[in-house]
């Protein structure tokens, strides 16, 4: 027993003077907890995403339509887009072209049209239209959920104008301004009240419906894990009603119609149009392999690195540096090591996700090798980084798992960054994580080209020559070449 | 060919080299000897490019070291203290790298190799990797790898530590040959029976300074006697020790009297003494003066404690 207490202490004593081992146990698990609680929003004081880009275009002249936006920016989940900026402040209001390119650019990912003929005049219900360009699965789901309450939650509202509409049409003025105030003098005598406010209110459509609107409906999405076809579950229950519905003029044959199955959603007719990532077989592989390729690339990376503290150790740099062999030579080899390791390790992914998940890698091979290269550049001068700032390989590791993890975190490599809060959104900017799957995204969900994802493809160009800059920097003031 | 001409090395507080002027002709053997961290290694860095000095010059035949120029590199072979090899690749592999570096191809290429591997006796585990190799033979793997290109002047920095006796021998037989062929060889030991086997002559450093330099002969009349005699330490040569105090230096090490005569006391004495008290002279041998014993006259303290 006594070995065993013997062997023991051994152990702890010497747990305790690697201190990179210590901080790997404790400290980089307490921040990277820290860390994940500010990715996933715990800290919060409500819940949910907020702020994320929602176009609206008004193409009506009803004021439904506008206590319709203002409820939808009352939302803290959407962020409100509704004018296009000119330049020198002077702005627009945005119309259908705008927001389909702005969909198709990634400006943002849903718009609502209300069109002129919201309230139609020869019908009785509600028309719109959502476009999206679902990116991001999960927040497509949150999305819709939350913009079908935002809508049925001001439905009645909706449906009491097109009501007094369409009696005002068949009616004729006169005779629609008698009925009203013939009912709002009946309710008035009998109920109580202002004969005068109670017809304002009548002959605006509003029968109490606006105290109705007042209760906070939940949204109903759609259970996680069921199919959806095409189109994001949250759309599910708008896909799966029955009731038949008017043609759009100019449908495609994409679009769909919905038709809800309660009695408000009967009357209301929501055209949905899925504007990118239609074709795609798997789109939700789309994201996922880009996401975690950039994960293990810059842990395949920042491990490799640690075998200069090896050589360094093992003397096979005295060996090499009293030959003609430069430190230059020496880290330069190993970022483009690195590089290759890194676009080596992205094609078997991609040729995974292609064989697992139908990924079109081959239709944008040359976008994606352009992508694929410079983020493999960015993550090889990464490792060179944290080889330059560690003083030996055990903290090299620790140095990368936590930055790793913490930056596939930031960087969306796990979860859409717009369900983070604002200023880790922000932050998410600064990582080369969040290029990265932005620029796969942009090649495998949008389809674009080459020249299309070359603005991402400078951006980790850059962060790859300034991090192996001041890598490099490190290295000359660092001791690996003492 | 090699002159370091007032070189002073520091590490923050510690100052690893102090002043160090030291020149070593063509062809020489030159053995540094030291205890660790006398400086040997942080010297032998110097003088291979690794590091620049705080103070001083280092010239390779007229040329500056720390300017980094091709051509002293070229002329530089370094064998590290470490197995400085890379363990996953095979033994051709490791050389094959090596020699490319130092500008090798094609036939030169190969024929550097095979005699490399001629002189290391591994042409039969040139396909092996190098983390299969035994102790003895990785060593003799780190010494080839530093002479494919043929250098002028080899650095050994303590080249056979952990090597066991019959890859010593085989070691240093090698840098004889390599030294009788015309290759200049610095040797950084802690072994003083490696300096005074290999080396034609040697330098003394510790605490940074070189303490003593020559040829082995011309360091051993710079201690104060020219002989010793030991004999055990029992109460048979207790009275033969107490009387050797008047004529000597007696000290007794590890149960074993050691006898050093003042010079022109003449041994004869000594045997007629030990005669008269019944000793026998089997009991007796005599010893020539060791670079341990110099050591130890120039620091007061042993190599191997020190």
């Amino acid at each position: 027993m006594s070995q065993v207490r013997i062997l023991l202490r051994k152990g702890l004593l010497s747990f305790w003077r690697n201190k990179a081992a210590v901080y790997i146990t404790f400290l980089v698990p307490i921040l990277l907890i820290y860390l994940f609680g500010h990715v996933f929003g715990l800290y919060r004081k409500d819940s949910g995403p907020t702020g994320i880009p929602i176009a609206v275009v008004n193409l009506s002249s009803e004021p439904a339509a506008q206590k319709l936006i203002a409820a939808l920016r009352a939302e803290k989940t959407f962020a409100v887009i509704t004018t296009r900026d000119l330049g020198k402040g002077a702005t627009r209001p945005l119309t259908e072209a705008d927001v389909r390119a702005g969909l198709h650019d990634n400006w943002y990912r849903y718009a609502l049209i209300l069109p002129a003929d919201l309230l139609p005049d020869q019908d009785f219900g509600v028309r719109m239209k959502f476009l999206f360009n679902p990116r991001n699965e999960i927040e497509s789901q949150m999305v819709n959920g939350l913009l079908q309450k935002t809508v049925f939650s001001n439905v009645p509202q909706l449906l009491g104008q097109s009501l007094q509409k369409n009696a005002r049409r068949f009616l004729g003025d006169e005779r629609f301004k008698r009925f009203n105030r013939t009912i709002a003098n009946t309710v008035a005598d009998n109920f109580g009240g202002d004969r005068d406010a109670i017809y304002r209110q009548t002959i605006a459509g509003d029968f109490g419906f606006s105290d109705l609107s007042r209760i906070d409906a939940k949204p109903e999405l759609a259970p996680p894990g069921v199919p959806t076809g095409d189109g994001p579950p949250g759309l599910r229950r708008l896909d799966q009603s029955n009731a038949a519905v008017s043609p759009s003029p100019n449908r495609k044959p994409e679009i769909e119609t919905q038709k809800p199955a309660d009695i408000f959603s009967r009357m209301v007719k929501i055209e949905t149009e899925q504007v990118a990532g239609k074709e795609l077989k798997n789109p939700m592989a789309a994201r996922l392999v880009g996401g975690y390729a950039v994960m293990f690339l810059l842990f395949a990376v920042s491990g490799s690195v640690t075998t200069l503290f090896e050589e360094k150790d093992s003397g096979v740099f005295q060996r090499l540096l009293s030959s003609p062999v430069r430190p230059a030579h020496i880290l330069w080899a190993r970022f483009l090591f690195g590089v290759i390791l890194g676009l080596v390790q992205i094609t078997v992914l991609f040729c995974a996700g292609r064989v697992f998940f139908g990924l079109d890698i081959f239709g944008h091979a040359g976008a994606l090798l352009a992508v694929s290269l410079s983020a493999a550049a960015a993550c090889s001068a990464f490792g060179m980084l944290i080889a330059a700032i560690s003083p030996s390989a055990a903290a090299a590791n620790g140095i990368a798992t936590f930055v790793v993890l913490s930056m596939s975190a930031v960087g969306g490599a796990w979860f859409p960054v717009s369900f983070m809060p604002d200023y880790i959104q922000r932050v998410s900017k600064l990582t080369l994580v969040y290029w990265s799957v932005e620029g796969f995204a942009d090649v495998l969900w949008a389809g674009r080209s080459l020249l299309e994802v070359l603005p991402k493809v400078g951006i980790l160009a850059g962060i790859a020559a300034g991090v192996m800059l001041v890598a490099v920097w490190r290295f000359n003031r660092g001791r690996l070449f003492d | 060919m090699l002159a370091l001409r007032k070189v002073t090395k520091r590490f923050g507080p510690i100052t690893a080299l102090d002043d160090v002027s030291l020149e070593i002709a063509p062809g020489e053997f030159f053995g540094l000897l030291g205890p660790n961290g006398a400086g040997k290694s942080t010297l032998m860095s110097l003088v291979a490019g690794l590091r620049a000095p705080e103070a001083g010059t280092i010239t390779l035949d007229g040329q500056p070291v720390a300017s980094g120029a091709s051509v002293v590199r070229r002329n530089l072979g370094l064998v590290p203290q470490t197995i400085a090899l890379f363990p996953g690749l095979t033994a051709e592999e490791n050389l094959r790298i090596f020699g490319e570096l130092q500008g090798l191809r094609g036939l030169n290429l190969k024929a550097a190799l095979d005699e490399a591997f001629a002189a290391a006796q591994l042409e039969d585990r040139r396909r092996s990797l190098v983390k299969t190799f035994s102790g003895g033979m990785q060593r003799r793997l780190n010494l080839v790898a530093a002479l494919l290109h043929r250098p002028k002047l080899l650095l050994c920095d303590e080249a056979t530590v952990g090597v066991d006796p019959q890859s010593r021998n085989a070691i240093f037989e090698y840098l004889q040959r390599l030294n009788r062929s015309g290759i200049t060889i610095i040797y950084s030991t802690h072994y003083m029976e490696e300096a005074e086997r290999l080396c034609s002559r040697i330098g003394i450093i510790d605490h940074g300074r070189i303490l003593a330099l020559g040829t082995l002969d011309d360091l051993l009349t710079r201690l104060p006697f020219e002989d010793e005699l030991t004999f055990p330490a029992n109460s048979a040569t207790a009275p033969l020790a107490a009387q050797l105090a008047a004529v000597g230096e007696i000290t007794v090490v590890d149960g074993t009297h050691r006898f050093r005569p003042r010079p022109g006391y003449p041994l004869s004495a000594f045997f007629a003494l030990a005669e008269s008290l019944g000793l026998p002279p089997r009991l007796f041998t005599s010893q020539r003066p060791t670079l341990e014993a110099l050591f130890l006259h120039l620091t007061g303290r042993k190599l191997r404690d020190a």
